[in-house]
Order: C-alpha cells, then structure tokens, then sequence
C-alpha cells in the first residue's frame, strides 16, 4: 500500500480535537441527517396532502407495535454493546472488545429478521376495491381486506379480516370483473405504505452496511490489534458513531410510523 | 384601456402585447434592462480602462498597497438598495395582483382548460353557468375530458380541443389542471405563464385589451415582405392576404392559403412566384394568438399548441350561445 | 515525514487504481474533458436540427440509430424523443460528468493538498473510491443511450410524472446519479477533513489562497445538498420499479388509460423541492471553483495582491449559507401566492449581494495592477464580464413579476450558459493553462493557446448573446422544432446564427485539444514556479513527487505577497523555507 504518512490520522488535531477519521465521519453523518431529513419531510408533506381516509389514523391500525417496540429495545441493546465494544478496546482489553462486536452484530441480525416478519406480513395482506358493493360483515362495502387463497383469471377468493372480537367471515369470491384494484399491502398500496417501506427499507439497508463493516472489524480485527491497536480503536469508535446514528434514525422512525 | 391601437409585431424581443396586467410585467422588464444595462456599462468602462491603464509595461511596478474602496461600498449599497424597490414597488404588488386577487365570481368569465399529451382541452360551462360533471370513466377520444352527458348541467356546455374562445375587455379566469404529466399554460402576448400540475387546479385570470379581437389583430399584422426574405421556415405560419397568379392568370398562391407543409413545398411555391415575376408578398399570421406548453412533457412538447380567438364581448356571447346549442341531427344527411 | 515507495509500484496501481492526489486529480480531469466534449457534440447535433428543422442529419444522421433518428426517403432526421433525450443528457453530462468533476475532482483534488502543504488528502483510498464511484455513474449515464427506449429524456430535472413515465434510460439516469452523489459524498469529506486539519504550519485559515477557501465552501454545498436529491432519487426509483406513488396523484389518466392500479395521493411537487433544494446549492457549486481559480491567475498575473481579501472570504461563506434559501425560485410558476414568492425573491435578492461583492473584488483587484496577458489571464479576464452578464440577468428571472413572461424560455438557458460556459468554463481552460506546467513539468504552446481563446470567445458569445433575445420573443424551451410556434419562426434568423456559432466554437476547441495532447510529450520543459506565484503548489517540483513535498512547508505570510515594496524580487513565496 503506497500511502503518504498522513499527519493527524491517529492523535488529534489540536483544534478540531479529533482525528480525521473521527472528523470525515461526522462531516458524513451530518449528510445522513440531510438524506433522512429530506425523507421525514416527504412524510410530513405526503401526510398532510393526503386525501381523507388514504392513511390510516394511527400507526397502529397497520404496523406491529409490539414487533416495533422489540426491534426499538433491540437497536438500543447493540448500541449499548457497541460503546462497549469501544470501551473495551480503549482500555486494552481486545478479548473483550471482539465478543461485543459480535454481540452486536447478533443483535443486529436479530432487528432484521423481525423487520422481515413485519415485510413478509404486509406482502401477504390484501386489499381489494370492488365497484359493486359487496356483503362483508352485515354492511355493503367496496373495500375488503384479507388474506388470498386462489387467484384465478376470473375470481379470486379472499378470507376478510377478522373485526376485533369477533369470529373470523367466511372465504369470499369476487370476480375479477368487479374489481377496480386489487393490491398487497407492500409500496404500492398507499402513500403510508409507500413511504414506510422506503423510510425503514433505507434504514435497514444502513443496518446491513454497518453490519458489513461490523463483520470486517471483526475478521480483520486481530491482525490490526497486533499491529497498530490505537487505529483500529479509532475503526471501532468511528464505526460506532455511525452505529448511534442509524439507531437514532430508529428512535425517529418508530414513533413516526407506529404510535402516531 | 387601449383601443384598436397597434399591438406591434412578432419578432427580437417581447411579443404584442394582449392583455390589461402585462404592462406592469413588461415594464419591470424595461426598467430592470435598463439597470442591468447601466451597470454592465459602468463596470465594463472600469474594467476596459484597468486593463489599458495597467497593462505590464517597462518600469512600471503593481502596488502592493490597495486602493480603498469607498466608491464600491457606496454603489453595492445602491444596488442593494434599487433592487429593493424593484421587489417591494413592482414585481410584489403585480404579483399580488396576478395571483392573490381573483376577479369577483360573478364578473368573471369561468373557463376549464385541462391539459394532456399532447393537447390543450378547453371546457366551456355554457350558458347555465355550471360546469358538468367529469369523470375519468367518460373519457374517449371523442370526449377527452370525459364530460358526464347524464348531469343536467353537462346538456349546454361546450367542449375544444386545442381552440380557445376570448371575449375582450372582460375577466377571464381559468381554471387549469392537467390529465397526466406537468404542462405549463404559456400565452406569450398575454404575459401569462402558469404549471398544469396533475391533482391541482391552480386558477389564472387575465383581461384581455378591448379592441385585440382577432379580426383587428389580423389585420394590424398584415405586412409585405420582399419575397427574398420569404423563407418556409419563418413564414410557416402565415397565409396570403390576397391571391398571387402567374403570368396566364392561374392563381398560385390564393388568399388564406400557406406557403405549404413542408420545407420542400414551400422551396417549390416560392420558386413558382419568383418565377411568376412576384416581387412582395403580403402575408398575416394564420392564428395571431397562441396558447402554448411552457414545460416539458413528451416528444410532441412542441407541438402543443392552441388556437386563441379574441371576440368583442357581444361577438363572444353570440359564439358562445351557437356553440351550446344540442347538435341536431338532419334526417336528410 | 513521507515515505516515497512510488517507484515500488505496478502500472496499474500506479497510474490507475492510485491513491495519490494528483494522479487522482488528472483522471477526474481528463474523464471530465471528455464527457464536456462528449455533451458538446450532443447539443450541436441538436442545433442542426433546431436551426434546419426536420431535415436530414448530414453525415452522422445514420449512426445515431433508432430513437434518436427516424429514417425519411433521403436519410435520417432527429425525432422528438432522439432531441429529448440528447437534451437531457446534454444538461446531465455537463453538469454532473462534465464541469463539477473537473472544477472540483480535477483541480480540487490536484491543487488543494499542494496548496495547503499536504502530503496528500487525508483520505487517499477514499479519493480513489470517489473517481471511480464518478467513472461508474458514468458508464451508466453512457450505457443508457444503448438500452430499449434509449436515454433518460424528461429534461436534466427529471420533473414527475412524465419521468415516472419515461423508459427505462430514466431509471438508468438514477442509478447513475446514485453513483455520481456517492462519488460526490465522499470527495467533500476529504477535502473538508484535509482543509481543515492538514494545513502547513502556520498557515492559518485567513492565510489560505482564495482557491482553497472556495472549494471548502463547494465542499459544503456537496456535502448536505446532495442528500435530498439523493432521496428524491430513491423516491423516483420506489416509484418506477416498485409502483409506489411519492409523485402520482390521483386520477391521472395517460394516453387515455386510467390508472387505477396506482395508489395515487402523491405530489409533483414534491419532486421539484427535493430536487431545487440539491440543484440550487449545486449551481454555485459550479461557478465557487471557477471564482477560486480566477482569483489565483488574477493575483498572479496582475502582480499584487487581491483586493479585498476578507470580504471575498466572508462573501463566499455568506453565499454558501444563503445558496439553500433560495431554491424555489425555480417554482415561481408553480401556483405560488404571494407569502412564499416574497420569500424566496427577497432571498434571491439578497444573494446577489455577495456575488456582486465578490466579482468587484476581483474587477478592483486590476487597480494598481502590472497585468500580464498570459494565456490564463486571458482566459481569467474573459470570465469576469462574462460572469456580469450571467449574473445581471439572472435579475428579471429572481423577480416573479419578470418571470411570468422569462421562464422556461431561451432567457433563462442564455442566463445560466453565461455563467458556466463563458464563466466556468473560461475559468477552468484558465486553470489548465496555468497548473498544466505543475502537473506535467512542461508549459502548453502560446500560440495555440491565443488560437483556442480569441475565436472561442468570439463564437461562445455569438452561440449565447442571440438566447435573450430569442428567449424575450417568446420561445420555451425544449422545443424540438421552434419554428412550430408563430413567435419561434419569427425569429428564426437568430437561432441559425446560434447554431453556426455553435459548430464555430466547437471547432475552436481543436487547438486546445492538440495543444493539451502535444505539449505532454513536447511542451516547453520548465521548473518548479514558471510563473512566479507565490503560493505553496509552486514550492514543491513540477511535477510533484509521491508525497508532494521534500520537507513540509513552513508558512508565514499571505498568500498573495507580490510586489512587496522595498523587495527586488516582484514577489515573495509564501513557503518561507524558500526565501533566501
């Protein structure tokens, strides 16, 4: 590797008080917050242009909470392992250091896979507007929501959600003739939906990119540690810091989404 | 308000002008041109004279001391300050004019216009007064705004495609709104400019001068060209205002009609009348008024323009009132 | 301390995957030339048919192929999708490939580290991320052209719904613009880190030449007006590839179809902010390094120091911060009423102040002066009224009342080509006459170089002054054939000239072009400071060795110290190890 000894890489500037790494990365979270900002004002703006009835009243009506609620406690338990991580790594204990990196990188594994429960769920719920209004519940209505069992070309048949405390309605057919729209509950269905997914599918993405970087301090930890334990202090505090930062998106987007 | 005065021509800067409130917009364009103008001028004179004056010659030394710069101070201030007026004393009370104050409802004459690729869709509530219902579900070619017949108020109204009909001297207000894409309801000689956004109606309202109906238009705009500076591509729009021959009396190029379709065609007739001893022509343009999209919306952008015809406000009614009128068939036919 | 193991390294890590600044620096440049050149040759393709419309292409038309030409009885004609297309790509390619790579990938990355007495950036393998992050998003931005429905054409702005709509090329444009704002993020985070930590001894901020303090300015529009571009891309993309709707509202019917199977509820409008508030920041990322570089030619060839130092500085800063305050100026037409056009005029007004200051600053900085006529100064020279014209007539489009009639005209393209293409794009011709000696160790030819300037500046004139006109008679733009509007015919005549000014202008670039290629391997061989500069890159040899600097730079003075009275030397480098 041909690089230049490069000053202030691992001692601090004497007037910033930070080393370059340390630097560029807040010079990078600063236009994360740009990035999700913009995003968060997409939702403020969607929301509030949003015809009567297009989104739900609270988050609860659509999205999991406890699973968001899980996932929340999740995030926050890796965060805590990450300064632990760093902690232990400043004071020279390398041991220590890797068994919460890693811990880390579970707990982070663990958010995604209940997130994809969540995804998986949405993709699996159906809405359909019919023009005829059709028997659901003792009422006409031309919105059933539900589970898809058969889909033919020229019906399909749809198990309707249960109403709170009641019994579960029987399968109903509709012919694709009476349908105006037939969609899951993925991107599409909504500008809620749309914006859900694309907020917690940039987060999630932002998880896996610090699970990637997680995963490299680990395997190229210990050669690092033996040669220059301060720089790979430093790796573990930066990637830190940008860990804090995606949990925080979080403590953002939970509320949002789920209990507003 | 100006009668039948000349409205000027097309050409290398602003077009005729048409309506009541483009005056204010024309002449905050004239001021600030020629304050733009003066102070290109006066910089440019420093500039020119610094690079004469202090060119590197024999014995000569830069100062390393610098000048002071009160002169500069005074005229940023200055130039501050102008532009403050141009915002507060000009463009914001015609703005406010322009977008914050719509004429009163019962004085205004209310027209739909809605957009598509790649045509302008004009819909007139009639004499009733109330627009029909749309619906997205009516929408054919022969309908394109999708006017519901069943709705009483649907039976007078009138409905154009890339035509539009003005009285003079009245209120106009348009309601705009677009089918699929952005467009952008653009009459130059209006000074009027407004997005056709898809979801929104976003009103505009303009009045057009008494006495720029389109007969008087025409015919202001009615010159003679010396035929060599007759080429298609400019004149593709105009027709003859009266009949050209050849030698044996057959007409060539009649009154109303164009110089042709294409380039090619109109290289063809010009040769024949240069040939036919036709030394001028006088021509108008076929449509003076134009209703065009000022945004970006397909490959046909440029082609989507309308035909704007201004009447008298009587001439107006009496348009309007024949064009309401049920279409009856004749058994004859 | 530097550790010089270049001459250990392979061709290929040496020259193309290196991580050194310079090396760096001059493939950003040179990818960058040839994008401008690529976008050039679009737009005069386009002028053919604007000026002859509908006639055949002479010579190329057969190449271009299907959309972009349609083939008639006797060859091949632009159709309107081909014309769109080169549009867009014309505005994607000079902006994103073309300008702000040289300006700030070619120069930034070449100069700055030598100006402050670096040794490098601060992170040099993060630099070279960067250039080929740039030279991704453009394969892509290239490959588009080839895929069905070729090359994105809803217009650089991309506005929604006709991009939601547009073929695939759109989606390629989005995924090249991802690669391009990576590419971006990751530059500004190394010069900002390398600015502010890595400066030489001593030499403190109000010591920096203008050039470094401008790019740190344009470092920070990169950094946080990137962003939400990068957002509204992502929203773009949901809504092409996933169905979503963030810009669809509801009910649209296109081509007579319904769409029901849109959710609808979402807002154009919404595109255009996201998209304003990057490309407002992002003009003045494309005039802050052209600024930076007339500053350097101009204090050096005029002999003295710059007038007006701390207010250019505090000027730039101030516009920085202002540049996002302003975006919807470019909405104006959007059904705006009267609260939020008072706004942004108001801060469009006021942003104009610094820019004022800043040009006068340079204009005073001639008083006093012993001009040198170099090929840069010409070039620097040439910028400042040009950068005027650009500049004031951006007065009538900041002023909604003015902008009724001027939007989306052939004004507005006048105004904005004034300031980057006689303006910054003067500026960096200038910039590359002047540090090509530093890069290459050899001067460009004089001759060639007067023989590139006198006839551009002619022809870039003649192409650009006709718009303002042509835009007050009316023509919109983004007309495939202006003649089909009665007030396009009527002006014709001007749009012809441009034309033909246009093809004049690009076959002025010739001697440029050869002078650039010829003077590598024959240019007059100078050493380091051929041009008596003062400021650190004219300490180290030319060109700089791996780690740029023998000893690091010591520095103790300003840095335009030029005719010091007293001193028999015309002027003092600002590395004080070298005065004698």
């Amino acid at each position: 590797m041909s690089t230049v000894a490069i000053p202030y890489d691992i001692e601090p500037h004497p007037i910033t008080g930070m080393y370059n790494g340390k630097f560029g990365l807040w010079l990078f979270l600063a236009s994360e917050v740009m990035l999700f900002g913009a995003l968060f004002s997409t939702y403020i703006l969607l929301r509030v242009g949003a015809p009567a009835g297009t989104w739900p009243h609270h988050g609860s009506e659509i999205l999991d909470v406890p699973k968001g609620t899980i996932n929340t406690l999740v995030l926050i338990a890796s965060s805590v392992s990450m300064v632990l991580a760093w902690a232990s790594l400043k004071m020279n204990n390398f041991a220590k250091g890797r068994v919460f990196l890693l811990v880390t990188f579970l707990l982070a594994g663990v958010f995604l896979v209940i997130k994809a429960t969540e995804y998986y769920a949405k993709f699996t719920h159906y809405q359909i507007d019919v023009k005829t209004p059709v028997l659901l519940h003792g009422e006409k209505v031309t919105r059933i929501t539900g589970h898809l069992h058969e889909q033919t070309d020229e019906h399909v048949v749809i198990t309707p959600d249960a109403v709170k405390g009641q019994e579960h309605p029987a399968e109903m057919e509709i012919e694709r003739d009476n349908i105006v729209r037939l969609t899951n509950f993925g991107p599409q269905h909504s500008t809620y939906m749309a914006t859900y997914f694309t907020l917690t599918g940039l987060h999630g993405l932002h998880i896996v990119g610090g699970m990637v970087v997680i995963l490299f301090l680990l395997l190229t930890g210990p050669s690092m540690w033996s040669k220059n334990p301060a720089k790979l202090t430093n790796r573990v505090e930066c990637t830190g810091l940008y860990w804090h930062f995606v949990d925080l998106v979080w403590i953002f987007l939970f509320p949002v989404f789920y209990l507003l | 308000m100006l009668a039948a005065s000349s409205f000027g021509h097309y050409g290398a800067w602003l077009p005729p002008l048409i309506s009541v409130h483009g005056a204010e917009v024309d002449r905050l364009i004239d001021i600030l041109h020629w304050f733009m103008l003066l102070l290109f001028v006066g910089w440019g004179i420093f500039f020119v004279y610094c690079l004469v004056r202090f060119r590197r010659r024999a014995g000569q030394k830069a100062s390393y001391v610098l000048p002071k710069g009160k002169i500069s101070k005074y005229a940023e201030v200055g130039v501050a300050l102008f532009e403050v007026v141009l915002l507060v004393g000009f463009s914001m009370p015609a703005w406010a004019e322009y977008r914050t104050h719509p004429p009163a409802k019962d004085h205004r004459v209310e027209i739909r216009v809605i957009a598509q690729q790649f045509q302008w869709n004009v819909h007139y509530p009639g004499p009733d007064g109330k627009f029909g219902r749309t619906a997205a579900e009516f929408i054919s070619d022969a309908n394109p705004i999708g006017l519901d017949d069943s709705d009483p108020a649907a039976a007078d109204d009138v409905q154009l495609v890339n035509e539009m009909h003005l009285p003079t001297g009245k209120d106009i207000y348009v309601r705009l709104t677009s089918m699929d894409v952005v467009h952008s309801f653009s009459i130059p000689t209006m000074r009027v400019k407004q997005d056709a956004i898809p979801g929104m109606e976003i009103p505009v309202w303009f009045k057009v001068l008494e006495g720029a109906t389109t007969e008087n238009l025409d015919e202001q705009m009615t010159r003679t060209y010396p035929i060599g500076r007759v080429a298609w591509d400019r004149f593709r729009h105009h027709v003859a205002a009266k009949d050209y021959a050849d030698r044996s009396g057959q007409v060539i190029l009649a009154r109303g009609g164009d110089l042709g379709a294409t380039f090619r065609d109109g290289k063809k007739l010009l040769e024949r009348l240069r040939q036919a001893g036709v030394t001028e022509l006088t021509l108008r343009p076929r449509n003076a008024l134009e209703l065009v999209c000022a945004q970006l919306c397909g490959n046909s952008h440029y082609k989507m323009h309308a035909q704007i015809i201004t009447h008298t406000p009587q001439d107006y009614e009496k348009w309007l009132k024949e064009q309401s009128k049920p279409v009856e068939f004749n058994e004859d036919f | 301390m530097s550790h010089d193991h270049g001459h250990d390294l392979p061709f290929w890590r040496k020259y193309i995957f290196s991580v050194d600044h310079k090396v760096i620096g001059i493939q950003y440049a040179v990818t960058a030339l040839l994008f401008l050149f690529l976008g050039f040759s679009l737009i005069s393709i386009m002028r053919y048919q604007l000026a002859y419309p509908g006639r055949d292409i002479p010579v190329i038309g057969k190449l271009l192929g299907e959309p972009i030409v349609g083939k008639t009885p006797t060859g091949y004609v632009l159709t309107g999708d081909g014309y769109n297309a080169f549009g867009a790509m014309h505005g994607t390619i000079m902006i994103f490939l073309g300008v702000v790579p040289l300006a700030v990938g070619g120069f930034g990355n070449f100069v700055l580290p030598l100006q402050i007495g670096a040794p490098d950036m601060a992170f040099p393998r993060l630099n070279m991320a960067s250039y080929w992050a740039y030279f991704s998003g453009g394969v892509v931005m290239l490959t588009s052209f080839f895929v069905p429905g070729g090359a994105a054409n809803s217009g650089w702005t991309s506005y929604p719904p006709l991009s939601d709509i547009a073929t695939t090329g759109q989606t390629m444009w989005l995924f090249g613009m991802v690669l391009l704002i990576t590419s971006s993020l990751l530059g500004s985070v190394n010069f900002i880190v390398t600015t502010v930590q890595m400066r030489a001894k001593g030499l403190s901020f109000f010591r920096l030449p203008f050039f470094v303090w401008a790019q740190l300015v344009t470092s920070f529009l990169l950094l946080l007006a990137f962003p939400p571009l990068e957002a509204a891309g992502v929203l773009q993309l949901m809504d092409r590839l996933a169905g979503t709707s963030f810009f669809l509202p509801s009910g649209l019917v296109v081509s007579g179809q319904v769409q029901n199977q849109l959710s609808g509820g979402g807002s154009p409008l919404l595109w255009q902010h996201l998209f304003w508030f990057l490309a407002h920041p992002e003009v003045y990322v494309l005039i802050l390094p052209a600024l930076g570089i007339v500053a350097e030619v101009i204090a050096n060839n005029t002999r003295k120091p710059l007038w007006g130092y701390k207010s250019l500085v505090y000027s730039t800063i101030f516009l920085g911060f202002m540049s996002f305050l302003v975006w919807a100026h470019h909405m104006f037409m959007t059904g705006m009423g009267q609260t939020l056009s008072t706004f942004f005029q108001a801060t469009t007004m006021i942003i104009s102040v610094p820019s004022v200051i800043i040009l006068t600053c340079l204009v005073i900085s001639l008083w006093g002066a012993s001009i040198r006529f170099t090929v840069p100064m010409l070039f620097a020279l040439a910028f400042l009224p040009m950068f005027a014209i650009g500049g004031l007539t951006g007065l009538p489009l900041g002023l909604t009342t003015s902008d009724i009639q001027l939007h989306d005209t052939y004004y507005v393209i006048g105004h904005f080509h004034y300031v980057v293409a006689p303006g910054t794009l003067f500026a960096l011709f200038a910039g590359v006459y002047y540090w090509f000696p530093k890069a290459t160790g050899r001067k460009m030819n004089d001759f060639l170089g007067k023989l590139h300037f006198w006839p551009s500046f002619i022809f870039i004139n003649g192409v650009f002054m006709p718009m303002f006109f042509i835009g007050m008679a009316g023509v919109l733009r983004r007309q495939f054939d202006q003649t089909e509007q009665l007030h396009g015919a009527a002006v014709q005549g001007l749009t012809v000239m441009v034309s033909w000014s246009a093809w004049m202008l690009i076959i002025s670039q010739f001697p440029f072009i050869i002078n650039f290629f010829w003077s590598i391997f024959r240019g007059e061989k100078v050493e380091a400071n051929p041009w008596q500069a003062t400021t650190l890159e004219w300490s180290a040899p030319s060109p700089p060795p791996h780690g740029n600097f023998a000893t690091p730079p010591v520095v103790a003075c300003g840095p335009y110290e030029y005719s010091i009275p007293g001193k028999e030397k015309d002027f003092c480098p600002q590395n004080v190890a070298l005065e004698a």
